[in-house]
């Protein structure tokens, strides 16, 4: 399998806090990585620098070919329209748009809208009777279904989810579960941030960050257990 | 399409911090349509005073004065001392000229005012004269005659209808060619032919006064005015009109400034209390904006949709605040100058895109949403 993500050496400084301390890691297609750790160890740090939303201070961050520390703000832009989808803790979705135009909103400014696909991306995660709902009208796990339906809509090389499940209840954290292993077995690159030792032991590997220095990596089973 | 579903789902979803802006929006238009609106009116009624006056000079006997030789009345000139010269005189600056003698006739026993005047004359010297039925074409045409629209209720005359007027034990019947609706004391006359006037009033070769229209500005009226006095002999008094309406114009020139000044100060009003629901909007902004940059929008696509936003509100603003200021001046009208003030059309552009130019102005903390960075706005910091 080809390597997707190429980290060296990645340091990322917030004034006098150091965030990441030297990480280096890789990526392979398809690979399904849990990052754990506890709180302030640059967990998030790495997701963002990963994603574009944020510049590594020093090192590099190779994403599908595309060293993320060199892009300029329209290059950001692009990489985070083109090469990834996010997954936030807090869902994020634009409160006064619909979750079908929530979803085509990464499609607009990926490149043009299509709502078919936007409905169909919705229907995937089981949310088609809910297309023309706001956020407000949604459960958190219908929220979180909708973000992942955005973060898919654009077939991007990596999803990045940020404690996919922090915020949600029991039975919408098996249901996103599912769907993260679903996209998993069809072959989507997922790096997932999670407090959670179970559902770190989803993923293919667990990549545990200490202080913003990798302190473990180890392989889980490849068939996980159920949460 | 997308753009657009975009700004309605913003404009709706923000509506009530919105109602702010868009309320300061209306009643800016409001009232900066109402003053513009006012203003060309104003314009437009002086203007009209003016071409009512119709002529630019006016030639008649001095007060106190008689023409030398004169066997005419103090009040009266002999028109061979007047016309000849001012044929003489014609040039292609002169657009009509008539002269003009009254007398105070009766029809159907009732007093009535009647011009002897030339009819061929009279719709180059009074274009604002609205007319139901013809002009008469010859100055020679003793057999028609113009009405005023008052004259025309009282006698219930119509076009083509005979009317008698009778002076001491003299009388003319004319047919009417057409009734004249001038919007002042023309509507009380009767205007029939110079020559049948001065028969019925056995006044022949005798003129109360000489009405002139001269085109071009007051320098071409002045020229002309002296050109006239000099040829005219003494004890004929050549007075220009246009002095007059200038002086009103100078006073409409100050009345524009003092509209102007408030209509910019209206439009800065208006354009701070944009100013301030856009930054307590920005502020609220800055999570959304901070999510569509992490969904790989540009900040100049994210500000375009917001610019847009602004943009339907001025132009909604604009429209609505126009037809309320439109109806509010002819209210105006009505009550400072006992007339409304018509709709002006030109003015709903000018005042939407006035609102629209105001409202981005007051969108200018929107700018600050280029600085919001993702990581930090998606922290929740």
């Amino acid at each position: 399998m080809a390597t997707l993500v190429e980290i060296e050496n990645l340091r990322k400084e917030f004034g006098s806090v150091r965030a990441l301390d030297g990480v280096s890691l890789r990526v392979e297609e398809g690979d399904w990585i849990a990052i754990m750790g506890p709180s302030g160890s640059g967990k998030t740090t790495l997701i963002n620098i990963l994603g574009g939303l944020d510049s590594p201070t020093s090192g590099r961050a190779i994403v599908a070919g595309t060293d993320v520390a060199r892009l300029d703000d329209a290059g950001l832009t692009r990489f985070r329209a083109e090469k990834v989808g996010f997954v936030f803790q807090q869902f994020h979705l634009v409160p006064y748009l619909t979750a079908l135009e929530n979803v085509m909103l990464a499609q607009y400014f990926h490149s043009i809208t299509d709502e078919k696909e936007a409905r169909h991306s919705l229907a995937r995660v089981g949310l088609a009777d809910r297309a023309e709902h706001l956020p407000s009208q949604l459960s958190g796990g219908e929220q979180q279904r909708v973000a992942v339906a955005r973060a898919l809509i654009n077939h991007p090389k990596l999803i990045l989810a940020d404690e996919p499940t922090g915020n949600l209840d029991e039975a919408n954290e098996q249901i996103v579960l599912d769907l993260l292993r679903e996209l998993h077995h069809e072959g989507h690159t997922i790096l997932m941030v999670t407090h959670a030792a179970a559902i770190g032991r989803l993923a293919d590997r667990r990549i545990e960050l200490a202080h913003g220095r990798l302190a473990n990596v180890g392989a889980t089973a490849l068939k996980p257990e159920p949460v | 399409m997308m753009f657009w579903r975009l700004v309605f789902q913003l404009l709706r979803g923000n509506r009530g911090r919105l109602a702010v802006a868009i309320l300061a929006i209306v009643s800016g238009a409001t009232v900066v349509s109402a003053l513009l609106n006012l203003d060309l009116g104003v314009q437009n009624k002086l203007t009209q005073e003016f071409r009512a006056l119709g002529a630019d000079v006016v030639i008649s006997p001095a007060t106190g004065a008689s023409m030398q030789n004169s066997t005419a009345p103090p009040s009266l000139m002999r028109e061979d001392a007047v016309l000849p010269s001012l044929q003489r005189l014609q040039s292609s600056e002169v657009a009509a000229l008539a002269p003009y003698l009254y007398v105070v006739a009766r029809a159907q026993a009732t007093p009535v005012v009647v011009a002897g005047t030339w009819l061929d004359q009279a719709q180059n010297l009074e274009p604002t004269w609205k007319l139901e039925g013809n002009w008469i074409s010859s100055r020679e045409d003793d057999s028609q005659c113009l009405i005023g629209r008052a004259v025309a209720r009282q006698f219930r005359l119509a076009p083509g209808r005979a009317l008698k007027i009778e002076y001491m034990d003299r009388f003319v019947e004319c047919t009417v060619a057409g009734i004249v609706d001038a919007g002042g004391t023309e509507d009380d006359q009767v205007f029939a032919s110079l020559r049948a006037v001065q028969s019925l009033a056995n006044l022949q070769g005798q003129i109360a006064l000489v009405q002139i229209s001269v085109s071009g500005a007051a320098k071409t009226v002045a020229d002309y005015t002296a050109r006239v006095a000099n040829a005219l002999p003494t004890g004929v008094q050549v007075r220009p009109i246009r002095q007059v309406t200038e002086a009103e114009g100078a006073l409409l020139s100050r009345i524009q400034l003092l509209i102007i000044s408030m209509v910019l100060l209206i439009l800065i009003l208006t354009a701070l209390c944009v100013l301030g629901t856009m930054a307590a909007l920005a502020m609220e902004r800055r999570k959304d904006v901070g999510l569509m940059k992490s969904l790989g929008g540009s900040i100049s696509r994210i500000v375009g949709i917001f610019l847009a936003e602004v943009g339907v509100l001025g132009a909604a603003g604009g429209l609505l605040g126009a037809a309320i200021g439109v109806a509010l001046s002819y209210w105006m009208g009505l009550r400072v100058f006992g007339t409304g003030i018509s709709p002006r059309w030109e003015i709903f552009p000018v005042t939407v895109a006035l609102m629209i130019a105001v409202a981005m102005a007051g969108a200018l903390p929107l700018r600050a949403l280029g600085n919001v960075k993702p990581a930090v706005i998606l922290r929740g910091e």
